[in-house]
């Protein structure tokens, strides 16, 4: 088991790291390297299924949000985008990905749900940009995978525990991974890349309005994949975070331990707590209710059915 | 996975579903207590949903997850959500009490994220369960020489044993194994198993998809 950064680039040194995470994973879990790869080919096919699905829209459980994507993508065909391609694609992929979350579809957690639309938007986006082969996007899956693991060996991935930096932060982290290998980056450059886009995430918290994986996660999603290629970009030029990857997530962990719990998802703090966000919680609330008190008085009217159909 | 938290739809469905697959038959009623901090954003996250489509033996990408409650409903399920305190432990924490016509078990689990989970109790004996490998779980009075005989059958196998885990009540009384193994054990072995001198019951999990 690969239990540091440090000791992955060590072992990884001038090596193909998908190659390595593969090996690794082989020997921990006993299951060869072609049927991991699969795994991640259906991955990377429920993505892109998941990006067609997503451009169209349509609202949200909670109905909050929904048709960022649906916009975006008008304004991208409509020429009426400013951005460069690569950039305007993976934001409209993450928001893609995100509303199809927040209708409850079929989603890849990568690594969680709630920043699911983050290594979609930047790794799509660039196989399509930079016309690079779907199997490299399938290996730049098995390094971004493993980059999160590694961070998941000492911080518990999620709002919950730590925050969005666990979240939206460890994703695009990942991410940055994955696109420096795509472009060809070294070992070392992936970590940075990881290293970057994971510092500059730290303190960001998780304080989603009315509880749901709504606001702002899925617009949220949008702009740290953009974050996250701009780390993987400094990487590849050579520029390297001063703090180590692993002194990185540490400091993750003691941020997370030290933010309070009305800013871990519980939707007692932050934007949750603003007035619009009360307001909207409220509302949700009242509508639950309603729901439940529906449900449960056509099972009370059920039940007298069932009685009077005895006598 | 069917969106929107993994923590909460994936890792929960999980939870629900290591509570069928202990139980091993229809539930006829599942009662879910919620840590506080999961009690707060369950509803919102889909978390009510995730956990009874787990319990009714749902796959966590299974798209019929929103319709879970539903689904259970119309299978003549009880469900009832509570909010408990479970102690100083992961914020989604959940309590399972899950009943069939002819047993019942109890499982308290944390949803960590990710879709990882750590079961750390099963029917009140304290362990250390994630559901990521298949697994043996044992229920037998405790006496000396059980864990040689158990691990000799899966030895003749050819099976290696990746962990162990042992709890008792109490000394000579109710006591508790888990073994989680690198691959399958087969019928014969689970009956070989099965019919040893103490052994009350013996549940075999696949790994939890």
């Amino acid at each position: 088991m690969i239990e540091s950064f440090k000791q992955l680039e060590q072992i990884a040194k001038d090596r193909d790291l998908a190659d390595v995470f593969l090996e690794t994973d082989e020997q921990e879990h006993a299951v060869p390297r072609d049927q991991i790869l699969e795994a991640l080919r259906k991955r990377r096919a429920v993505m892109r299924d998941c990006v067609e699905r997503g451009k169209n829209g349509g609202l949200s459980m909670g109905k909050l949000v929904g048709n960022e994507a649906k916009l975006l993508n008008e304004a991208f065909q409509n020429g009426k985008t400013f951005l460069d391609p690569l950039t305007v694609k993976a934001e409209l992929y993450a928001l893609s990905v995100m509303g199809e979350n927040s209708r409850m579809g079929v989603i890849v957690a990568a690594p969680t749900a709630g920043a699911g639309g983050v290594v979609p938007g930047m790794l799509l986006a660039l196989e399509e940009e930079r016309k690079i082969d779907q199997e490299k996007t399938v290996r730049a899956l098995v390094v971004a995978g493993g980059i999160g693991s590694i961070i998941a060996l000492t911080a518990n991935i999620s709002g919950a525990a730590g925050g969005c930096q666990n979240e939206v932060g460890v994703a695009s982290s990942m991410g940055a991974a994955g696109v420096a290998y795509m472009m060809g980056g070294s070992t070392r450059q992936s970590i940075h890349a990881a290293a970057l886009a994971l510092k500059n995430t730290l303190g960001l918290v998780c304080d989603p309005v009315g509880g749901l994986v709504e606001v702002p996660c899925v617009k949220r999603n949008a702009l740290f994949a953009v974050h996250g290629l701009t780390a993987a970009q400094l990487a590849l030029a050579g520029v390297e975070s001063v703090i180590p990857m692993d002194e990185i997530v540490e400091a993750m962990v003691r941020i997370g331990r030290a933010l309070p719990r009305g800013l871990k998802e519980t939707a007692e703090g932050g934007l949750a707590t603003t007035v619009t966000g009360c307001e909207i919680g409220q509302r949700i609330k009242d509508e639950a209710n309603q729901r439940r008190a529906a449900r449960a008085a056509e099972r009370e009217r059920a039940a007298q059915e069932r009685k009077s159909a005895i006598k | 996975m069917v969106g929107p938290s993994s923590s909460h739809t994936a890792g929960t469905a999980r939870l629900g579903r290591v509570a069928r697959e202990i139980l091993d038959e229809d539930p006829v009623t599942v009662r879910f207590y919620l840590h506080p901090p999961l009690a707060a954003t369950y509803r919102g996250h889909g978390s009510d949903f995730a956990l009874v489509g787990g319990a009714i033996g749902l796959n966590v990408d299974d798209p019929r997850i929103p319709e879970a409650i539903r689904i259970a409903e119309q299978m003549g399920v009880n469900i009832e959500f509570h909010e408990e305190d479970l102690g100083e432990v992961h914020p989604n924490t959940v309590r399972i009490e899950i009943e069939g016509k002819k047993r019942k078990a109890e499982v308290v689990g944390s949803s960590i994220g990710g879709g990882v989970i750590e079961v750390f109790k099963i029917n009140g004996f304290q362990t250390r369960f994630k559901g990521d490998s298949p697994t043996l779980l044992l229920f037998y009075r405790d006496r000396p020489g059980m864990i040689s005989e158990v691990t000799r059958i899966i030895a003749e196998e050819r099976i290696n044993i990746a962990s162990l885990y042992c709890s008792r009540k109490q000394r000579g009384k109710d006591a508790f194994m888990q073994i989680d193994v690198d691959s399958p054990i087969s019928d014969a072995a689970l009956g070989r198993i099965c019919a040893l001198a103490d052994v009350s019951e013996a549940r075999y999990l696949d790994r939890i998809p």
